[in-house]
């Protein structure tokens, strides 16, 4: 946040203005998936009430609980009503269970999501820049095709698949790596809790038991939700490159007798990646989906988790919060990238 | 040398566009093989990978032929490895006895034979002993087998009781031998003490927790992962391009919201939105494809209106203009045509994503009933037998990803055979 008011203020004129279009573009983004998800948990045949509460209950719980979640009154007032809890991220108690109030369950829910989804770019984004150019230097050989293979292998596994087997090699057969959670029990107890990143938590309160339990707990889903996006990024890297390879200022570098493996990657990697960084905003989708499988396999407490939790409870003013909650965080992921795109890139304009 | 369909030219963009002339005036069949010495590897990728889609696609329309058992029945025993007998009554005998099976003892005298107490082992003894004795009979023989049954506590009594030659032999299941072969080395395994036994089959992939085919459930699990991957894409097919080519051709505000719209599905990770509609709708097949095709919709459009708004600009379009064709007609007759090809390489890939979403949404425990023979619900079920039946999770996942594989590889190979402009990408 801080980093973007910088760039704001420091950046040019044109640049002021592609950030404004850009937030201004993300608005109406965020409220077409609000009222999407709306409009699907409400129109769309099947009644949250007896859904809820079983083709049982009688007439007057009914009544009583329609009127407590505001379902009695009129569609459009239950929209606006909605779109007013978005905006102040008021979504009321949660309905069954604990009953606290649902923004502050998500509160705990989102960090646990953040410390997985970020490592697990790092690692997608290595290996594919990484491979992507590798490939694309041996273009045609054996190791071209074997990564080209690796790509669209990894692409077809089903990541919760591909979940089980690592956890069914490292953690049961060879005991390297805990089965599931975020840290050890034990360890929790003696964890305060802060921002509930507990990476960050662990290092501020100097915990170093606790980060040690915490990081061998990420390696497994992290790995798994990278390795499953890291081949998009091989093939994308891989093309990319293999154009600019094509390009007469490499062809320029060569004849000036720079080396090959300089001319590779820092004259066309360098080029090759400004159109891998916009995707990454596209990726975001797969990556959170990604999660959402991930978090159930390795028993991961975050926000895709609370969704299937929350569903099979039935609660499903939860559910509409979760949802809407994912479509901000991927409306501002994809706002921040390309905002960092547009400073990357001066060519970029609205 | 002459450039032919032979003798393909060597890459470079100038002969590229007379091979490409040479290849149109062939069919698509012939068109494929002899692609296949230029394009080299790709062309085995698209071989190998439309030969596992035919394959799967047999597998799914006919599953009965293909399944041994049925995949709701209990047909075996609980978690049996692959490849494993199911336990067995065995008979156990030392290296250097003079018998090799129940028939040897049908002497007369009575043979003392070891048994653990309570375990079935007595009773298939008995019963072998008296099959035995009726088939000698039926021989025209009186040799009658006569066991005197010495019942113990433990398995290892009952060995010891062999090795020390109290016994002539011992009867115990082949499970529990086997774990205790290694210490009694002069004691070996004479088979199966029945004939009927001996036929006992193994699973090639095992059993799950309920006693059902690994493989059986495997094979019908096809059938529903194909229904939900065309179905699913079909409607989403039928919906997307249509409204691409009206936004595409009619442009201005209807296109920007409609484009507004379907980019902000676009972006939204697709999971999520399924498991919403899913759990809203309620789980059944119908429930989950439903929830499948509004995630493709934005695909098919986004194709479809780009590719219109680029034909409309084109020199045919406008001469269909002038000589009066109607909006409706210039859409259905000349733009529609323009557009499919780039669409029907698309829908390959769209099977695979919604076959793969569909395993996802079943592994979630959304959108099929649990005890549907589906990849992803056998998933799910087997997890929690991760420590005692790798086999549960690691096959479904295999059916999974080689038909994505398949069908991801087909898309991907026919875009390059038809295509062969894409290629210097």
């Amino acid at each position: 946040m801080v980093a973007l008011i910088w760039v704001f203020l420091r950046g040019s004129q044109a640049l002021r203005r592609y950030i404004l279009t850009r937030i201004a573009l993300t608005l109406p983004m965020v409220l077409i998936l609000v009222s999407v998800v709306f409009l699907v948990l409400r129109v769309m045949p099947g009644d949250v009430v007896s859904s809820t509460l079983g083709p049982k209950a009688s007439d007057e719980v009914r009544a009583n609980i329609m009127q407590e979640l505001g379902l009695d009154k009129p569609l459009v007032v239950q929209y606006f009503t909605f779109l007013g809890d978005v905006v102040t991220l008021d979504f009321g108690n949660s309905f069954i269970g604990s009953r606290r109030p649902i923004v502050d369950e998500l509160g705990e829910r989102l960090p646990a999501t953040i410390e997985l989804i970020i490592p697990a770019s790092i690692i997608a984004l290595s290996m594919g820049l990484l491979f992507g150019t590798w490939a694309a230097v041996r273009r045609k050989k054996p190791t071209d095709y074997g990564l080209r293979l690796y790509s669209v292998i990894i692409y077809s596994m089903p990541i919760f698949w591909l979940g089980l087997l690592l956890r069914l090699v490292f953690s049961v057969w060879l005991n390297w790596t805990p089965i599931a959670g975020r840290i050890d029990v034990i360890t929790n107890t003696t964890l305060h809790r802060t921002t509930n990143l507990l990476v960050v938590d662990s290092i501020i309160s100097g915990n170093w038991a606790a980060l040690g339990s915490v990081l061998v707990h990420l390696i497994l889903p992290t790995v798994t939700l990278g390795l499953v996006l890291s081949g998009v990024f091989v093939r994308l890297t891989r093309i990319n490159v293999i154009e600019t390879l094509q390009e007469d200022y490499i062809t320029a570098a060569r004849a000036r007798g720079i080396r090959e493996r300089a001319v590779t990657y820092s004259y066309a990697l360098k080029n090759a990646m400004i159109p891998v960084v916009t995707v990454i905003g596209l990726q975001v989708a797969i990556l959170l989906a990604g999660a959402v499988l991930t978090e159930t396999v390795f028993s991961w407490p975050g926000m895709g988790r609370y969704l299937v939790e929350r569903i099979s409870s039935r609660d499903f003013i939860a559910v509409q919060s979760t949802v809407a909650v994912f479509a901000m965080f991927v409306a501002l992921i994809s706002l921040a990238v390309d905002i960092v795109y547009s400073v990357l890139d001066p060519r970029v304009k609205y | 040398m002459a450039t032919t369909l032979e003798n393909p030219p060597p890459e470079s963009p100038v002969h590229l566009e007379e091979w490409e002339q040479e290849l149109q005036k062939v069919g698509l069949v012939r068109r494929i093989l002899r692609a296949r010495r230029w394009y080299g590897t790709d062309w085995w990728f698209v071989t190998i990978s439309t030969a596992m889609v035919v394959a799967f696609l047999v597998i799914a329309i006919a599953p009965q032929f293909f399944a041994k058992y049925d995949p709701l029945g209990q047909v075996g025993p609980r978690l049996l490895a692959p490849g494993e007998l199911p336990a067995q009554e065995i008979l156990i005998l030392p290296e250097d006895s003079q018998y090799n099976s129940v028939a040897d003892f049908a002497t007369g005298e009575r043979i003392p034979i070891a048994v653990q107490r309570e375990t079935p082992s007595s009773e298939a003894a008995r019963d072998e002993a008296d099959r035995v004795t009726e088939e000698n009979a039926a021989a025209g023989s009186d040799e009658r087998v006569r066991l005197q049954i010495q019942r113990f506590e433990t398995p290892g009594e009952v060995l010891d009781t062999v090795v020390a030659g109290d016994a002539v032999a011992g009867v115990m299941s082949s499970s529990v031998f086997k774990g205790l072969a290694d210490q009694y080395p002069t004691l070996q395994s004479a088979g199966a003490i029945s004939s009927a036994e001996q036929d006992a089959t193994s699973f090639p992939l095992g059993t799950n927790q309920v006693g059902q085919d690994v493989l059986s459930r495997l094979i019908w699990g096809a059938r529903i992962a194909i229904i939900i991957g065309f179905s699913a894409a079909i409607i989403s097919f039928v919906i997307g391009v249509p409204l691409g080519l009206l936004a595409g051709f009619a442009g201005g505000k209807t296109d920007r919201l409609m484009t507004l719209i379907m980019d902000s599905i676009y972006a939204f990770p697709g999971l999520i939105l399924a498991i919403a509609i899913t759990a809203v709708l309620g789980p059944s097949i119908f429930n989950i494809i439903v929830a499948i095709a509004v995630l493709y919709i934005p695909t098919y459009y986004r194709i479809v209106r780009g590719q219109t708004l680029s034909a409309k600009e084109e020199l045919y379009v406008e001469a269909a203009r002038s000589i009066g064709a109607k909006s409706r007609e210039i859409l259905s007759r000349y733009i529609f045509p323009n557009v499919i090809p780039s669409v029907a390489i698309i829908f390959s890939v769209n099977v695979a994503d919604a076959i793969l979403t569909g395993a996802g949404l079943s592994f979630l425990g959304l959108g099929l009933p649990p005890s549907t023979p589906d990849w992803g619900i056998d998933l799910a079920r087997g997890q929690e037998f991760i420590r005692s039946a790798w086999w549960l999770i690691t096959f479904p996942g295999l059916a999974v990803m080689l038909v994505v594989l398949a069908f991801t590889m087909m898309g991907e190979g026919l875009v390059e055979i038809f295509n062969p402009k894409l290629r210097e990408r």
